[in-house]
């Protein structure tokens, strides 16, 4: 434990380090290994952030919507981790920059193919930052409403916020379920754009969901590490553990749906995707991917007490982060080819995206109220017991 | 008291005064002590030291085992004991194992869970708890919360019971006496039990026989039965021929099958003989050849057999120079279809047995023109 807590405590100026060395090896990068590899990362940088943010908003919206009450005195936490959302905007922006190099359906050769003729307005580049642009935007609105609502109410004290954000939790979800469609359907599986899957926007949500989750559930205990968050207790903890452990369970169910029926039917349009990632060194990481995304946590969350475990928690919070950061690398690197690329470039982007998302949680978790205290019902979420 | 004790109760009016008053009641050490109240109560399994209940790991055993046993079932049946190539597919994919070893698994962790919980932890069958007969029951289930000290033992002291809870707070204290009848199963109760059940079984098969007499609406669902499937012997108005039993496409070779000579017999002429020409191979041509080609073709194959001249029929010498110049194949379409007078012989030979033949007349030709090599070869 004492060696999580150094790690939460890392000096600003380290990050700021981290992120100054990041950004040069980044820009080396973009000469030394090729624009492919650059925008490879660009792009799974931005889907890390992107489905951190809407991971954590959805958290938010979800407990506006079902008008949960054990959930508001840690609401505060998945608030600020949705703020995340804001860098994702220029990040996303620039990764408009990708769709030429990475993806096919938007080159002028797509128009005479034939499995992407018919496509290729859709995929074509006005259109596709188009629909990403909204996306952000949509984020935005649902960024603005939920949580900049709530982060009024601790001055104002005023419930009808509470109303308002019951009334617009549904809409969101309707929002959301086409953010992440889109965001799934075109950054990740627009890289290989024969091959589609009806499933894939509800597998990204449940990598997204997870990952907001699993850092809400570190956030949390870091902060109870630091004396704050007082009256957060181990039922709201079992809480986190739970979804935790149900979404581990229905992440495996629709990634092995996906693939069952794809290997049922022995497409060739559909069963190329996963022939690249079971050869090889890929069929490795897909069997690593597995055990981490869904046999380790599965077990290691399965008893009553491991739920409540702040240090069991934890450790399992920070595998399911690795496990979905392994899982955005599972479905984007395999376009750079048959053998994982992993060394300097990938690590100049994780030194500088980490560090920023370090340092722009930290910032986050540092202003305002810890808690909603505006919020009518935060005694009542205090008060829950199992 | 005179008569033996099940328990004493104390009846309390808040659940706060209950929870105070567990640790005085255990505190005594006169017996275990028990809690009744209309509704759960945070914290109160703590106050009463009881254990965690095992049924968690149960259910994760029995859940663990549910998938081994569906996967060994479905390993077994589809790679061990009948393996069939379905879709292309090797016949022990895993894959296709994992939606029923979940179902499986969910089988076995719910009957462990439901059963499990009613058997073997609530000990049923458990008729009638004394506290059901107790004067306090109206108010546990209503609005009251009730304590008891249950005896252990002959030596319950129900006096001391009774102050204990009395000092701990209790507005009303009745003392529970033993039942008079075991509320475990009995033999009556055994006798009952499946009474009932024969009962409700005569009722329901009668309401079904009924129900279905009276009103055929309500006949058993027979889309499976009556689905467009094509059934063997039956006409079809799938093909337009009307049959729906089909011929092979022509050219199609069944699994684990060898090629079979159809068309003319100079079509045949490319096929290969696919046999390798071991020992057994050609034992196999010569038993075929003796007991079906000899008494017409003769020991040697010089058309000079047994039946010959009986029969008047003129069969091929096949140590003729036209039968050394045939390939394989042209043999086997001849014992496929038959030529001139002699019949086909597809009926009653295998393909193995058709091909071992045709290596048994091969050598047959060749020990009649035998040169020296294979002499050599045959002395060595």
């Amino acid at each position: 434990m004492s060696q999580d807590k150094n790690a939460s405590n890392l000096p600003a100026s380290w990050l700021w380090g981290a992120v100054a060395l990041g950004a040069l090896g980044v820009l080396g990068s973009y000469a030394a290994a090729g624009p492919e590899r650059f925008w490879a990362n660009w792009v799974f940088w931005f889907v890390l952030l992107f489905t951190l943010g809407l991971g954590s908003l959805f958290i938010v919206a979800l407990e506006h919507l079902v008008n949960a009450k054990w959930s508001v005195p840690i609401r505060r936490i998945p608030e600020r981790l949705a703020t995340l959302l804001i860098p994702s905007i220029p990040v996303g922006l620039i990764a408009l920059g990708a769709i030429p190099v990475l993806y096919p359906g938007a080159r002028p050769e797509a128009a005479h193919h034939p499995l992407l003729a018919g496509k290729a307005f859709w995929l074509s580049m006005p259109f596709f930052s188009a629909r990403t642009v909204v996306a952000l935007a949509l984020c935005l609105l649902g960024l603005w409403v939920l949580v900049g609502g709530s982060l009024k109410q601790d001055a104002t004290k005023d419930p009808a916020f509470n109303f308002k954000a019951r009334k617009f939790a549904p809409a969101f979800m309707a929002i959301f379920a086409l953010v992440v469609t889109l965001v799934a359907f075109d950054w990740i599986s627009g890289l290989t754009p024969e091959w589609y899957s009806d499933i894939f926007g509800v597998y990204v949500f449940a990598g997204a969901f997870l990952s907001g989750l699993a850092a809400t559930a570190l956030a949390v205990l870091h902060l109870q590490d630091q004396g704050r968050l007082e009256g957060v207790r181990g039922d709201h903890l079992y809480n986190l553990g739970g979804f935790l452990f149900a979404f581990t369970v229905f992440w495996s169910y629709i990634g092995f749906a996906q693939y069952m029926l794809m290997w049922y039917a022995n497409l060739p349009d559909e069963v190329i995707w996963y022939k690249v990632r079971l050869q090889g060194s890929w069929h490795l990481i897909t069997l690593v991917l597995a055990g981490l995304h869904f046999v380790l946590p599965f077990f290691a969350l399965v008893t009553r007490d491991s739920k409540k475990d702040p240090r069991r928690l934890r450790r399992v919070a920070y595998l399911m982060l690795g496990a979905h950061v392994l899982d955005i690398y599972w479905l984007i690197f395999p376009i750079l080819g048959a053998s994982p690329r992993f060394s300097w470039p990938e690590l100049s982007f994780a030194l500088f995206f980490l560090g920023g998302i370090l340092l722009w949680a930290r910032g986050a978790m540092q202003k305002g109220e810890d808690m909603p205290v505006g919020d009518p019902f935060l005694r009542e979420g205090l008060e829950f017991r199992l | 008291m005179p008569e033996t004790s099940y328990a004493v109760l104390g009846v309390f009016e808040t659940p706060d005064a209950l929870m105070k008053a567990i640790p005085q009641a255990r505190a005594a050490k006169l017996g275990t002590v028990e809690a009744y109240t209309p509704y759960a109560i945070h914290g109160i399994e703590e106050a009463l030291g009881l254990r965690r209940s095992p049924l968690g790991g149960m259910v994760l055993v029995m859940g663990i085992l549910g998938a081994i046993t569906a996967f060994g079932f479905q390993y077994w049946i589809s790679a061990i004991d009948y393996p069939i190539i379905t879709g292309g597919k090797g016949a022990g994919s895993w894959e296709a194992f994992i939606p029923i070893m979940f179902e499986v698994t969910v089988l076995f962790a719910t009957f462990t869970a439901g059963l499990g919980m009613l058997f073997l932890l609530n000990k049923l069958p458990f008729f009638g708890h004394p506290v059901l007969s107790s004067k306090s029951i109206k108010g546990i289930t209503r609005d009251r919360y009730v304590l008891a000290v249950e005896a252990e033992s002959e030596a319950f002291d129900s006096a001391a019971a009774a102050r204990t809870l009395q000092a701990a707070g209790a507005i009303e204290i009745e003392a529970l006496p033993a039942p008079d009848r075991s509320p475990f199963l009995t033999s009556d109760y055994i006798l009952r039990t499946l009474g009932g059940i024969f009962i409700a079984c005569v009722v329901a098969g009668l309401a079904m026989y009924f129900a279905t007499k009276w009103f055929p609406v309500l006949a058993p669902m027979k889309y499976m039965h009556e689905q467009p499937r094509l059934n063997a012997q039956k006409a079809s108005d799938f093909f337009k021929d009307g049959h729906g039993m089909q011929q092979p496409v022509p050219g199609t070779v069944a699994r684990g099958y060898l090629p079979t000579a159809t068309g003319t017999q100079e079509e045949a002429a490319s096929l290969v003989n696919p046999l390798p020409r071991t020992p057994e191979v050609f034992a196999l041509g010569k038993k075929v050849y003796t007991n079906r080609c000899e008494v017409c073709h003769g020991a040697v194959g010089n058309g000079v057999g047994s039946l010959t001249a009986a029969y008047g029929a003129k069969p091929a010498n096949l140590q003729a120079q036209q039968f050394l110049d045939y390939p394989d194949g042209k043999i086997y379409w001849a014992i496929v279809n038959g030529k001139n007078s002699m019949p086909s012989h597809a009926p009653y030979l295998s393909e193995r047995e058709r091909w071992a033949v045709v290596d048994y007349v091969r050598a047959l030709q060749r020990a009649q023109n035998a040169k020296d090599e294979d002499l050599k070869v045959a002395t060595r």
